[in-house]
């Protein structure tokens, strides 16, 4: 027999039966179409997160951090992320760009507005990467120390301006910069004041004994401590600096992940900032302090240190390969890759799970095949008798019925992927009202990939075959003789 | 076609039934060989296992000289799709399927192309008086036409032998001469028949030889037509 016998006759068989067929495919159509609802809201969920990783280049990106202070001593020597392990690292085979993540508090005045707001330093490559690629007006500053910057659609909005009119405007960016001089400044300035109260209250013919001579000196270094970090705090200095506005770069939505900064400053013309000393924060200090750049001549930056330096990888190079390089160095590195193979591996499991609920339903929807096909023999058997007569063997009948099986699998694995797409339209439909109305960006959270498709229609179908599998051994076996005798 | 020593036993119970106990006959090409006993005799058995529907407990059945007991079950329905047409009592149509489809089902084991099938089910459908019931279903059918499409449906094949188990049982008498009339029609271009019957009366008249059967044995066999004595 050849295919276009078995279909005509299968489906013959199935159409006769109009009532039966239509139940005994339903409960496949079901099954299926669960199937697919549940896998396509996994595989949504998967799309999405593999686009936005696209999108900004995550694969492509890894994150340097200095060592922990536990793993300090275990390490070679200490690494600190200053600017010669910027050097060091941009040498790492397989690594296309180094920048640090160099961030800092600015007051922007444009035009009668001034705004206190975060700035961060990018060297001008960093800029065309994926990262940072979604340029709404203008154009990325033409080289590092450009006296341009780039900011992004929260200013605009917050002044109320479009992206395209603020191009061009000149910004003024300020910082109020404590340095070590400004400390020392106060000390000095304070000194002599001090020091004649001091003198009248310390009694010298005591300093003969050791305890009274430690608490004159303790006490005079936490006082010229304390004096020095006043004066460090609160007597900073004034940088200011003007720029122009040359691009704007898209509003960074909660599904971005990536948090960029409002203003972007090129990297070289950021270190009149940056060098300048320590903004009001006073972790930038005990950072200085941890890491032992506290000390810096001014407008020295050989020994400044980073808490975060990205690297832009060669799409070709194995991040595990680059991950190992610059752990060696002994630095901690953060993939997005290697993030994306976890969450991938929760995935697998997530869909695992969903699958073994629709295979419980597809085996449920099997026993109503076994039960179709098996009533089916039993009406048939004078059918498979003359078809035995007329020079059909085991084989051909057997196949006959795993045949029909197959069709009932196939037209319900076809339904009910049609139905499951259905579904999870709805549901998109209802999830995105309820995303907008909650404020949220629009996300598809169902998806339908070919593998899901042909998944679901070879899941169906082999579900269906192994259901008919007995029937159709049991209608090969059929006595011809027993069928055609008269009753 | 000879068979040697021919057996098929079956159990029934405790019992064992000798529905064909050692039966030897020899059939001629071109023959017309009625079969005739009493039900139960094992006339339809013997034509079953003639006809390769049924195996032999024991015993040979040689077809030109090859062994059909040494075949493979493949190699028997081989012989059943192409050597060997079988006409029923109760006709065997498929309820849901036309005449010119009936007809077509025999074709759907000896590899032939769909429209080759259609082709010579309808010529065959036409030859046998049929050409304006090609798209009736069975039911729409007389007995006899049924009948007569069921004869189509073993002809088209072209068979060597064909078999028919009580062709006319269930039709009347008129039905039955014009059936058997066909059937000694085909015998006469060359085909050979052999046909089980109660009818003593039609097997006299049309066969060449009859063999009697009775408890599975062979009790009688000849050539003249008149058959002395028995109540078949």
């Amino acid at each position: 027999m050849i295919w276009r016998d078995l279909l005509s006759i299968s489906t013959g068989n199935l159409w006769r039966l109009k009532l039966r067929s239509f139940l005994t495919i339903s409960g496949v159509v079901i099954a299926i179409a669960a199937f697919v609802a549940m896998l396509s809201f996994g595989a949504g969920n998967q799309q999405l997160i593999t686009e936005q990783f696209n999108e900004l280049g995550l694969f492509t990106t890894m994150q340097v951090y200095p060592p922990r202070d536990k793993d300090k001593a275990d390490s070679v020597r200490e690494a600190v992320l200053d600017d010669d392990a910027l050097e060091v690292l941009s040498r790492v085979p397989g690594v296309d760009l180094v920048y640090p993540f160099n961030s800092f508090k600015v007051t922007a005045g444009l035009e009668d507005t001034t705004l206190e707001i975060e700035a961060q330093a990018l060297p001008a490559a960093a800029l065309e990467t994926r990262l940072f690629s979604q340029l709404k007006a203008g154009s990325f500053f033409s080289h590092d120390s450009a006296h341009q910057v780039m900011v992004t659609e929260d200013i605009t909005d917050t002044l109320g301006l479009s992206a395209d009119s603020i191009i061009g405007r000149q910004i003024i960016l300020s910082v109020q910069a404590a340095s070590i001089d400004s400390g020392l400044a106060y000390i000095l300035k304070g000194e002599r004041e001090r020091m004649e109260g001091r003198l009248k209250e310390i009694r010298f013919d005591s300093l003969i004994h050791d305890a009274y001579r430690r608490r004159v000196f303790y006490g005079e270094m936490n006082e010229a401590f304390k004096y020095f970090l006043e004066g460090y705090m609160n007597h900073r200095n004034l940088i200011s600096d003007t720029f122009t506005v040359c691009g704007v770069l898209e509003k960074m939505s909660r599904r971005r992940r990536i948090q960029i900064r409002p203003v972007i400053i090129p990297a070289f013309a950021a270190r009149h900032f940056s060098v300048s000393g320590f903004g009001d924060n006073p972790a930038d200090l005990f950072n200085a302090l941890k890491n032992g750049t506290f000390f810096v001549p001014s407008g020295d930056s050989i020994s400044r240190s980073y808490p975060q330096v990205t690297l832009n990888l060669n799409p070709h190079v194995p991040y595990e390969t680059v991950s190992d390089s610059v752990e060696a160095l002994g630095f901690r590195t953060f993939s997005f890759a290697a993030q994306f193979k976890e969450i991938s591996r929760f995935f697998f499991y997530f869909d695992m799970f969903l699958g073994i609920i629709g295979l419980i339903a597809l085996i449920t929807a099997s026993l109503g095949i076994v039960n179709t096909m098996v009533m089916s023999i039993i009406e048939r058997k004078r059918e498979i008798g003359l078809l035995k007569s007329l020079g059909a063997d085991e084989r051909d009948i057997r196949i006959l019925f795993l045949f029909e099986s197959g069709v009932i699998g196939a037209l319900g694995a076809t339904t009910g992927i049609i139905f499951g797409w259905l579904i999870t339209r709805l549901a998109s439909l209802v999830a995105r009202t309820i995303m907008v109305r909650q404020g949220l960006d629009e996300m598809e959270l169902f998806a339908l990939p070919g593998w899901l498709v042909l998944t679901a229609f070879l899941f169906g179908l082999t579900v269906s075959l192994i259901a008919g599998f007995y029937p159709a051994s049991r209608a090969a076996r059929v006595d011809p003789v027993e069928a055609l005798r008269n009753e | 076609m000879k068979t040697v020593d021919l057996c098929r036993y079956y159990r029934r119970g405790p019992s064992e039934v000798r529905a064909v106990d050692r039966v030897n006959i020899e059939i001629a090409k071109g023959e017309f060989l009625g079969l005739v006993g009493s039900s139960g005799s094992g006339k339809s058995t013997l034509l079953n296992l003639l006809a390769g529907l049924d195996s032999p407990t024991s015993g040979s059945i040689e077809v030109e000289g090859v062994s059909l007991t040494s075949f493979t079950r493949r190699e028997l329905a081989a012989y059943r799709a192409n050597k060997v047409g079988m006409i029923f009592q109760a006709f065997n149509l498929l309820p849901h399927r036309t005449a010119r489809g009936n007809v077509e089902l025999a074709l759907y084991f000896n590899q032939t192309s769909p429209p080759e099938r259609r082709r010579q089910a309808i010529e065959m459908l036409e030859q046998l008086g049929l050409g304006d019931r090609l798209d009736h279903h069975p039911a729409d059918l007389s007995g006899g036409e049924q009948q007569r499409v069921a004869i189509a449906r073993a002809l088209v094949k072209n068979p060597e032998i064909l078999f028919a188990d009580e062709p006319t049982g269930n039709l009347d008498h008129d039905n039955s001469k014009q059936i058997t009339d066909l059937l000694a029609r085909l015998n006469r271009q060359g085909l050979t028949v052999i046909m089980v019957t109660h009818n003593r009366e039609l097997a006299r008249s049309y066969t060449n030889r009859l063999v009697r059967m009775h408890y599975g044995r062979v009790i009688e066999e000849t050539t003249d037509p008149l058959i002395p004595g028995g109540d078949t």
